[in-house]
């Protein structure tokens, strides 16, 4: 599998202020990198410095093995991008934003190629209106469109499916989908959509304060956290249950009966047979794993993940 | 640079003017106002004068030749603006496009719409005046050229300014070239200047091709070779304002370009 993006010490500084340090990650064809991180992580800058409009500090990003200061042209016209921070010109219609936006890339066929995208993304009813009469929603599908004109190689989206409808987003999410397995396009994606980059994304890249604190599968990061919540509805002894959990180090909470407490994964045989033990009787019992929603929480909030 | 990239940015702006009355005005709206107005006026102040179709002459020449500048100026500055309204343009500069093809782009644009806009306001000089500026030949050329260029000084330096600013000098994209206007002696000879201004428009490439213009049309021509200076010195400051327009960009790209928008 050959690579397709390698950021190696990548760094941008604003003034004293660095907001990415040093990060290094590669990615292969046909994968799809989710990029997550709090407001602020520096998830837009590093996007920014993908496709070369914004210039690192120092680093390097190679796209198909080549440097993108050096070769943006080149390079870019295999790679497209979507972005929330972008807008197309307003009074334009759908269709000649799409034909001005078609011409920046070297298209053979360029009408069979507009007309192709006319129908993926669900176009037709919006193609003569101007931009400025669309909802945001149709919006972001538009900008989504654009963004597949040159059939790119990597495509980078950021919040993709931000403002679609439940049924759009999930037909964009399967139309991605299926553009990495029958054209094996490489994706790095942004998103604040737990269970879309559960979905969709092979690897998560969780980036703080311009560094990476974390680059595995969703189900990995997910497994870092070593705790879990196990909720019960307690019908006899409840209050012994205090001390038990103070004493296995785990922490409580209720709401309406249901008994939430939250300790290591590895505990739970013995908290299990200590409830026996102790006669604390329950009608209802579940156990919550913890997910990447919980990984990036705990991520977001600064806490230690064994702590938790 | 790839021809069909310009296409590209040319078919952006071409179908916001076809769709934005307000950019189709520019065109023809305001070079008619100019002309009723000024010719107008002037017609007024000059009727007891002896020469008076001569001069009202070079007053209409002077109004039309301008909208050169003045257009070449303003597709620059205009067009980033109505890029960074329309937070557009990183679906611009985050593809294959070169900055040179984007600014050469805009340049032609810049021609096309000088050549639109005086071609329009000639005849309606000629309708409203009985004054044919077509007559001064094939020297409209080399004049045009000059001024044209100087035109593009005025653009680059602005959209650099508005790179390095953004938004809040907005104003400028408009406005700027008419610093130069007393100097560029549209509507004057030079020496009705006071002599600091005359030094002054010594250094203005514009002044010469307006003083040329005067001097053809009162039946003495300039040679061409006189245009030379004025000629080297369009291309000198051209030089300049390029190499600022470049750095404003590179400057902006350790901003972000998201930072103009």
């Amino acid at each position: 599998m050959s690579v397709v993006l390698e950021v190696t010490d990548l760094r941008k500084s604003f003034g004293d202020t660095e907001v990415i340090k040093g990060i290094n990650f590669s990615l292969n064809e046909g994968e799809i990198l989710g990029i997550l991180g709090p407001n602020g992580a520096g998830k837009t800058t590093t996007l920014q410095m993908l496709l070369g409009i914004l210039t690192p500090t120092s680093g390097s990003v190679h796209v198909f093995g080549k440097d993108i200061a050096t070769y943006k042209s080149e390079v870019l016209e295999h790679v497209n991008f979507s972005s929330t921070y972008t807008d197309l010109p307003w009074r334009l219609t759908v269709q000649e934003n799409l034909i001005w936006s078609s011409y920046l890339y070297d298209i053979k066929d360029r009408k069979k190629r507009l007309a192709k995208i006319k129908e993926l993304f669900r176009l037709e009813p919006l193609w003569k209106k101007q931009m400025s009469a669309l909802s945001a929603g149709q919006r972001t599908r538009v900008n989504l469109a654009r963004s597949m004109v040159n059939f790119p190689k990597l495509l980078l989206l950021d919040e993709p499916t931000a403002s679609l409808d439940p049924e759009v987003a999930t037909y964009m999410r399967e139309f991605f989908a299926g553009q990495r397995r029958d054209f094996k396009t490489t994706i790095i994606l942004t998103s604040h959509n737990m269970a879309e980059v559960e979905e969709l994304c092979d690897r998560v890249l969780i980036l703080k304060d311009g560094e990476i604190v974390g680059n595995d599968t969703p189900a990995k990061l997910a497994k870092k956290l070593e705790y879990c919540h196990l909720n019960l509805r307690i019908i006899k002894n409840a209050t012994k249950l205090t001390t038990l959990v103070d004493h296995m180090k785990g922490s409580m909470s209720e709401n309406d009966g249901v008994y939430t407490i939250t300790f290591k994964e590895q505990q739970l045989p013995k908290f299990l047979n200590t409830l026996s033990e102790q006669k604390i009787a329950y009608s209802e019992i579940s156990i919550d794993k913890p997910d990447l929603e919980d990984y990036f929480m705990s991520v977001a909030k600064g806490a230690s993940h064994e702590a938790l | 640079m790839k021809l069909y990239r310009m296409w590209g940015i040319f078919l952006r702006y071409m179908f916001a003017f076809y769709h934005t009355l307000d950019r189709l005005a520019d065109v023809f709206f305001w070079p008619t106002v100019d002309l009723v107005l000024w010719g107008l006026t002037s017609r007024f102040f000059i009727s007891s004068s002896s020469n008076a179709q001569m001069l009202l002459g070079m007053l209409i020449s002077g109004l039309v030749l301008w909208i050169f500048p003045w257009r070449a100026q303003y597709e620059l500055g205009v067009n980033l603006l109505e890029d960074v309204w329309n937070r557009n343009l990183i679906n611009i500069f985050a593809t294959p496009v070169r900055f040179r093809e984007w600014v050469m782009t805009l340049l032609s644009i810049g021609i096309a719409k000088g050549i639109i806009s005086f071609s329009f306001a000639g005849m309606l000089a000629y309708v409203l005046y009985a004054t044919n500026i077509f007559k001064l030949g094939i020297y409209l050329f080399p004049w045009a050229v000059i001024i044209t260029l100087f035109g593009w000084v005025f653009g680059m330096l602005v959209t650099s300014a508005v790179m390095s600013f953004g938004t809040r000098i907005q104003t400028l994209a408009w406005t700027s070239i008419y610093i130069v206007v007393p100097f560029a002696a549209v509507y004057y000879p030079v020496s009705t200047l006071p002599g600091w201004a005359q030094t002054v428009a010594h250094y203005v490439p514009a002044s010469y091709v307006f003083e040329a213009m005067r001097a053809a049309i009162s039946g003495h021509p300039v040679p061409i070779t006189a245009l030379l200076w004025p000629t080297i010195m369009s291309l000198l400051y051209l030089g300049i304002s390029f190499s600022v327009l470049v750095a404003s960009y590179r400057k902006l790209l350790q901003r972000g370009l998201m930072s103009v928008e």
